[in-house]
């Protein structure tokens, strides 16, 4: 853990696509073991935002960044940092669920394989200990071998959240994770994210106000790219300080 | 959706000052026909009673199924809350309303023990601060507040003037003791609705800026003390 008690923290962040600038002067403090919430309309910046934490926009033609990401205390994109090692320990989930057309099993084995883990009985502990904390477990330790694509929508999600946790992040960060779910997978995924923040660090940025006031501890608002405001989820929706919020968690725009 | 809420927001807060307005009817009216020992009157009050318990219910259920309808957040939601409070607030001055106008015919047969200034004086400054609040709540002007610590610390030392007054008649004269305890337990009703305005009044501040005040200071409470709404 960093000194200042921040697991991420971001200083004057300012990123452009090209000549268009999509965040400006972002200021964002992300503490460890709390779930913080990324809210605000759409093209506000909270998944460009999102993806600045595990270096996701380095992919990206004529994205350009300035400013700092300090993750533990050190500048994320400082010279010698490899992106790779950053991911390892910052693991994402998006919107849809994404698993490879492997075998359930082979699926969260993936990513210690790639670290160079092969012994099986290794392999068999760290599949079980991901799917029983992504609470998928009890559904598919019997058909361990079966495609990840026979499951439901919200089992290849979870499967998705225990494939990121196979490799013991630190960090995990969920792009929307729910949107291409129903009600009761929504409703598991948010019981998972309650306790991840036991083990892990979650930032999660969602369209669903209610989730966001249900699953969060902090919350951060954005609009056009600008942090509005970031407080105790509590406080937010309760009495936000800002109009701006106001108006948005309020649905009078946005 | 949204201009929907709004609207049905809207109709929910004209029910809840309509209520205000009945309950603050019924508790004038009820200090009236004691004052002029009138039981028509008093009978008209204790038949509101009725209405008042189905706006009651009315408003309960409507602001109940705005919550599930919209999950409203934000000041939306502290209105709502407020809400809920202020209809429990306005049922019960609402209903000593009524209890007065049940006392009333106990007056009909010896009349009054003296002619009634203070309990009728008292009536006034709690329906004064009833009228404050329902303003607030509707308009918003926070500073109508400013005062109701004071106000409320007048009805309270009129209750125990009467209460002292009341003492001495009694001893002077065995035969004003059913009357004058009435007096006593008025008195003690009408402190009850001022002090129900000053948590009516706790609610809307709640509502308006989102700061949960204490308005009586003396309660020592864990919330801070409203210090009173800036003037324009």
């Amino acid at each position: 853990m960093s000194i200042s008690g921040n697991i991420i923290q971001t200083e004057n962040l300012d990123l452009w696509y090209d000549d268009k600038q999509a965040l400006f002067n972002v200021n964002l403090k992300i503490r460890p073991n709390m779930v913080t919430a990324l809210i605000g309309p759409s093209g506000c910046g909270k998944s460009t935002l999102i993806r600045c934490f595990n270096r996701m926009n380095d992919v990206i033609n004529g994205c350009k960044i300035t400013g700092r990401v300090l993750y533990n205390g050190k500048d994320m994109y400082g010279e010698k940092v490899d992106p790779v090692e950053i991911r390892k320990s910052i693991g994402m989930v998006f919107q849809k669920p994404n698993p490879f057309p492997k075998s359930i099993f082979e699926n969260i084995a993936y990513g210690p394989r790639v670290q160079g883990i092969n012994n099986k009985k290794k392999l068999d502990k760290i599949v079980e200990r991901s799917l029983r904390d992504a609470a998928l477990w009890d559904e598919v330790k019997d058909r361990l071998n079966d495609s990840a694509m026979g499951l439901s929508g919200g089992q290849q999600q979870r499967l998705c959240i225990a494939r990121s946790l196979a490799i013991e992040p630190e960090i995990i960060l969920m792009d929307e994770p729910c949107s291409a779910l129903d009600p009761i997978a929504t409703a598991k995924i948010e019981d998972l994210i309650g306790k991840l923040k036991k083990d892990y660090t979650v930032i999660i940025v969602t369209h669903n106000m209610q989730q966001a006031a249900r699953v969060s501890d902090f919350t951060a608002y954005m609009y056009l790219g600008k942090m509005i405001e970031f407080g105790e989820t509590t406080q937010i929706f309760e009495s936000p300080r800002e109009e701006l919020t106001e108006k948005y968690i309020t649905g009078r725009f946005g | 959706m949204v201009e929907k809420f709004h609207e049905e927001l809207e109709v929910v807060r004209k029910k809840v000052i309509k209520m205000g307005h009945l309950s603050k009817e019924m508790l004038e009216k009820s200090v009236k026909a004691l004052k002029d020992i009138d039981l028509e009157l008093a009978k008209e009050v204790e038949k509101k009673k009725v209405r008042l318990a189905d706006m009651d219910n009315e408003i309960e259920a409507e602001t109940l199924r705005i919550i599930t309808l919209y999950q409203p957040m934000a000041k939306d939601m502290r209105e709502i809350a407020c809400i809920l409070k202020l209809i429990t607030y306005l049922t019960r001055i609402g209903r000593y309303g009524k209890d007065i106008a049940k006392i009333v015919p106990e007056f009909e047969k010896r009349g009054h023990v003296k002619k009634l200034v203070s309990i009728p004086y008292m009536s006034d400054l709690v329906c004064g601060m009833l009228d404050d609040a329902l303003d607030v709540f509707e308009k918003g002007d926070l500073t109508k507040f400013n005062d109701f610590v004071d106000r409320e610390d007048n009805v309270d030392e009129l209750r125990y003037g009467i209460y002292r007054e009341c003492l001495t008649y009694m001893m002077e004269d065995p035969k004003v003791i059913k009357r004058c305890t009435q007096y006593i337990i008025i008195a003690r009703y009408l402190e009850r609705c001022a002090d129900h305005t000053c948590k009516m009044a706790e609610k809307i501040i709640y509502k308006i800026s989102g700061d949960r005040v204490e308005i009586d200071c003396r309660e020592k409470t864990s919330k801070s003390c409203f210090t009173g709404a800036p003037e324009e």
